[in-house]
Order: structure tokens, then sequence, then C-alpha cells
């Protein structure tokens, strides 16, 4: 490998570890959000209206879908790891 | 963590491997990971129709992200998918019906377990032989001509079942084709679907090429275009019946999202027939976790 291939190696492979640590931290604080905020609310609805429950969850998951999606794009742009396409 | 829908404690970061492991293998390999995720969760205790339900709900949100990529490429037949739709709505109502009936006889554990580890290992058999295909063909640089002709044989025979309505679908180049097969794929994968907690890629890719005759680029997108729907329907479906652990799907969702797009990088610097034989053993390892479970093994 060239030593200018190296340095490229060394700054993706750096980058994506902040990536990694930034994104832990979000991940995180959101387990603690998703679970201790919606936990209840989602099990009592699970409980007592399971088509309100279906609704809320398809909803649920297309939403964070696309958030997700935005920031981890965000993420990898800005570190300079590009996507496929 | 007690995820109370479900009534199994389980850690979440444990969760979100499972989800980054399964993103990266989606991202890298372009497969929905469903047949691998849905071992993981049985292996980490989760009860089988819970593993049905929540893997369709969290290959819901992934799947809205990637055909919005594939969308803007324009690799999706929309007409195709929809039609096949058509066919996957009733299929998913069947995969339901039958996980109700099992959960009521207490079986659902071992008989989806037991389809889960003949459907891994036909997965995991095909792709080895097809990547060690691949590789003698890459050292010799040629194609035997029994292979070429073997699988347009079988393609040729199946296109030419005519049973009317015949319908044309312009996007994938496709001048005649009965509606019945389209309907018919789109059934077998709803019934895949909703018995499984697949997106039913594994099949419904073969059988648009091979069975159908649309171009390989369109198939995947048109995959993703079906996968969208037949998993947001079988998410509604299972979570009214009770089998959807929202909680789960969404943490799982939160690693899979970055493994997504970290397999998906990745397939710049990796890539060949010789990553496909790597990937055939994954099918092997999800066989196994399946029957460790099934044999007694306790849950990680």
């Amino acid at each position: 490998m060239k030593d200018d291939d190296k340095r490229t190696f060394r700054r993706l492979a750096r980058n994506f570890l902040i990536e990694l640590l930034i994104y832990a931290a979000l991940v995180i604080g959101y387990f603690v959000i998703v679970l201790r905020v919606l936990g209840d609310p989602l099990s009592q609805l699970f409980e007592d209206n399971l088509v309100g429950y279906a609704v809320a969850s398809l909803g649920l998951v297309v939403a964070q879908g696309v958030v997700l999606d935005y920031v981890v794009t965000l993420l990898l742009d800005f570190f300079g790891l590009d996507r496929l396409d | 963590m007690e995820f109370p829908i479900a009534g199994v404690t389980i850690n979440p970061v444990l969760l979100a491997g499972v989800g980054f492991l399964v993103g990266l293998l989606g991202g890298f390999f372009g497969v929905g990971g469903g047949f691998l995720a849905g071992p993981l969760m049985f292996w980490t205790g989760v009860p089988m129709n819970f593993v049905v339900g929540t893997d369709l709900a969290h290959m819901t949100g992934k799947s809205i992200v990637a055909l919005r990529r594939h969308r803007a490429l324009g690799h999706v037949d929309v007409k195709l998918g929809l039609l096949m739709v058509l066919g996957t709505i009733p299929g998913i109502e069947i995969g339901v019906l039958v996980i109700e009936a099992l959960k009521a006889s207490e079986a659902v554990d071992l008989v989806i377990g037991s389809i889960y580890v003949v459907i891994l290992l036909a997965i995991g058999t095909f792709t080895a032989i097809e990547s060690r295909r691949a590789l003698r063909m890459i050292a010799t640089e040629s194609m035997e001509i029994g292979e070429v002709l073997g699988f347009q044989g079988v393609a040729r025979r199946m296109r030419s079942i005519r049973i009317p309505p015949m319908i044309s679908l312009p996007a994938s180049g496709l001048k005649e084709v009965s509606l019945w097969s389209v309907l018919g794929v789109g059934l077998v994968t709803g019934v895949l679907a909703g018995m499984l907690g697949v997106g039913g890629g594994f099949l419904r890719m073969p059988l648009l090429v091979y069975f159908l005759g649309v171009p390989t680029h369109i198939a995947v997108g048109t995959d993703l275009f079906e996968i969208m729907f037949s998993a947001g329907y079988g998410t509604l479906a299972h979570a009214i019946n009770g089998n959807v652990d929202v909680l789960m799907a969404l943490v799982m969702h939160t690693g899979a999202a970055l493994g997504a797009q970290i397999g998906a990088v990745s397939t710049r610097y990796f890539a060949g027939p010789r990553i496909r034989l790597f990937f055939s053993v994954l099918p092997f390892v999800g066989a196994v976790v399946v029957l460790i479970r099934l044999l007694g093994g306790s849950p990680i």
C-alpha cells in the first residue's frame, strides 16, 4: 500500500470510529426516550386497543425509518464516508 | 431490560447489535436479512409469534428508505409491484391465520422454527453452489453450455405458461405475461412473509427473473417496492393479532440503519463470488441457532 493510500485509509478509519461513537451516543439517548417515555403508553395501548396499537406501530417504524436514514446520511457525509449512491 | 409487550427481558444493546448485523448484511448483499434476523431474535428468547410480527415491523422502516433510492434510479416497475401486492395481501392473511392456529395449539415455536431450519439450509446450499459455479467460471473464463441452456430452458418453459388474461409490463420490457403468474408470485411470497416474518426476496427475486423474465435491476427495485407493502401490511395484520413488539422493532432498527449504510459502502471495497461464498455460511449459522433453541438450548 502506498503512503497516500495508507493516510487515506487511516483518515477514513478514524472518521468511521468517530461516527460510530457519535451514533452510539445518539442511540443510547434514543433508547432512554423510546423505552422510558413510549414504553408504558404503548404497552397500555397494546392491552386496550390492538387496532390503535397496530396503526401507531406502523406510523412509528415508518417515521423512524425516514429520520434515522437522514441522521446516518448526515453523519456519513459530514465525516466523508461516502454512500453507495 | 424488560420488553413488556412481548414479555421478555433482553439487553437493548444486543437487539441493536442484531439489527446492525442484519442491516450490514442487507446493505452489503442487497437482501432484506429477515431470514437471519428471525433466528437471531428467536435465539435471544423472543417467542416465535413475536419474532414474525416484529421482524416485519423492523423491515418496514428499512424498506422505505431503500426503495426511495431505487425509485430515484428508475429501477421500479410500479405496475408489476402493485399487481403482485394484490396476490401478497391474501398470502399474508393466510400466513397470519397459520400463526394464529399454531399459537392456539402452542406449536408455533416448533413448527415455524422447523420451517426456518429447512429454508435456511436450502438458501445456504443454493448460495454456496452458485458461488462455487461463479468462481469456477472466473477460473476457467468460460461457462459450461449445460449451465447456460439449463437455466434458459427452465425460464423458457415457465414463461410459456399462457393462462389468460395476458398483460403487458412495458417497464420490465415484457410484452405478454399471464396475470395469474404475477399474482401467484405475490401469493407465495406473501404466505412466506405472513408466516415467517421475512421479506421473501430470496424467493421473489429468482421468481421475478426466471419465472416472469424481469431484468435483474428492475427485479431488485420492484422487490423492495413489494417488501414495503408486504412488510407494512404484515405489520398491521400481526399487530392486530398481538404479535408485534414495536419497542423491540424500533431498537433493532437503530442498529440496522447504520449497518445498512456501512454495508452499502463496503461493497466498493469487498465484492465478488468469494464474498458470496462467505455469505452462504450465514444461513447455516441461522439454522444452527434455531436448532439449538428448538432442542431446548437456553436463550442468550
